[in-house]
């Protein structure tokens, strides 16, 4: 039934679907990529929720802290502000923030084709 | 152009090594200098700068502050008539109640991570809307968790050592596995330095402590018997400027002026 309603619209629009659904699965495919880069100790059961305080930046492996850090001082940002600020790739940034939002540090959330991460900070900004 | 504001942590390991005394008198030395200084007490397990300023009249404390219940306008007291022919200084007060110290003792994780948040918003803030150019936090020592908020919020973190063995380790345990891994940019302040620190022997110390921590040495402060006899009533960079520790305050403050 859903596919059927999706078939209807134009196909630009089926399109842009498959694109946006081809970028998602590309930034899964990064995170497995850097999971198995660091070996199996970062990685953890995904975690809904945990708060990001400074004692778990501390514990957290020196790449990962890297770009926490970073959203932490930005606040809400796209991998590419993020990479403009570590001085790395984009996709690693990517991958790196996909790692954190599975581990329950970070929300993402899509805007058009922008994918934003921020830090959940509930009644206070 | 105006030189954008920094935030400067002073933190040590060990408790009493002199960080509320330089804290005050570094601020209190820039504020000497024209500028615009806010000095925050964000050690809430003792906090000494509502008395040692002789401030009782606070409303809004930075307690609250970090809960969220006020904004920090509300936190701030005016105190730059304390400092006479100088810039404007202002100072953010912990609760020194025993009840706000427990209160402050028994937070969990996630208000730890909200206060983080409630501390970087200072920069934009104060120092992006008010225009302070320092903004510096006087912390509880140790890895407490204030204290660690307020480092990775901080531009440089100045860490106030003594010659205490136990202190020398746990400072080069703080550099490596605190400062270090928030790439913080850390200088160090050896206090109550028993020897002369322009002889001969001063410079070994100093040379000795640079090998030792591997970063900047911000200044060596000689164990002065008047500053012990002030009980912490005295802000010399404004009392006595013509004392020795006034003029390391400024050696120190046109070092932080300069790479800051």
């Amino acid at each position: 039934m859903a596919s059927q309603e999706i078939l209807n619209k134009k196909p630009l629009h089926v399109l842009e679907k498959i694109k946006e659904n081809l970028e998602k699965l590309n930034e899964k495919m990064e995170v497995m990529i850097e999971l198995q880069k660091h070996g199996k100790q970062d990685i953890q059961p995904p975690l809904t929720d945990t708060p990001l305080d400074v004692m778990t930046l501390l514990s957290m492996p020196d790449h990962l802290r890297k770009t926490a850090m970073t959203l932490c001082r930005l606040g809400r940002a796209t991998a590419d502000e993020i990479a403009q600020q570590t001085r790395r790739a984009r996709a690693v940034e990517s991958a790196y923030l996909n790692q954190l939002v599975l581990m329950g540090y970070l929300k993402k959330e899509r805007k058009g084709r922008k994918a934003y991460f921020y830090v959940e900070r509930e009644n206070q900004g | 152009m105006k030189k954008l504001g920094k935030i400067l942590a002073v933190h040590s390991y060990k408790g009493g090594t002199g960080k509320t005394l330089l804290s005050i008198n570094l601020a209190a030395t820039f504020v000497k200098r024209g500028k615009k200084v806010c000095l925050f007490d964000l050690d809430f397990r003792a906090p000494s700068l509502a008395n040692l300023l002789k401030v009782d009249n606070a409303s809004c404390w930075m307690n609250d502050y970090l809960n969220g219940t006020c904004e920090i306008d509300r936190v701030l007291i005016d105190l730059s008539s304390r400092i006479h022919n100088g810039g404007q200084l202002f100072v953010a007060f912990a609760n020194p109640a025993t009840e706000a110290i427990r209160d402050m003792s028994a937070k969990d994780r996630k208000w730890e991570m909200h206060a983080l948040g409630r501390i970087l918003a200072l920069r934009e803030s104060l120092i992006g809307d008010k225009g302070f150019d320092y903004l510096i936090f006087d912390t509880s020592p140790g890895l407490q968790y204030s204290s660690i908020n307020a480092i990775v919020s901080a531009d440089l973190v100045v860490v106030a050592t003594t010659s205490d063995r136990s202190d020398v380790n746990g400072t080069q345990r703080m550099l490596h596995e605190l400062y270090e891994l928030f790439e913080k940019k850390t200088d160090v302040v050896l206090n109550k330095v028993m020897q002369d620190v322009s002889s001969k022997s001063g410079k070994d110390v100093q040379a000795k402590l640079q090998d030792m921590y591997r970063v900047p040495i911000l200044g060596l402060i000689p164990c002065f018997c008047d500053v012990m006899r002030a009980e912490g009533g005295i802000i010399f960079a404004q009392d006595k400027p013509e004392h020795p520790f006034t003029k390391i305050l400024n050696e120190m403050a046109d070092t932080i002026d300069k790479t800051a």
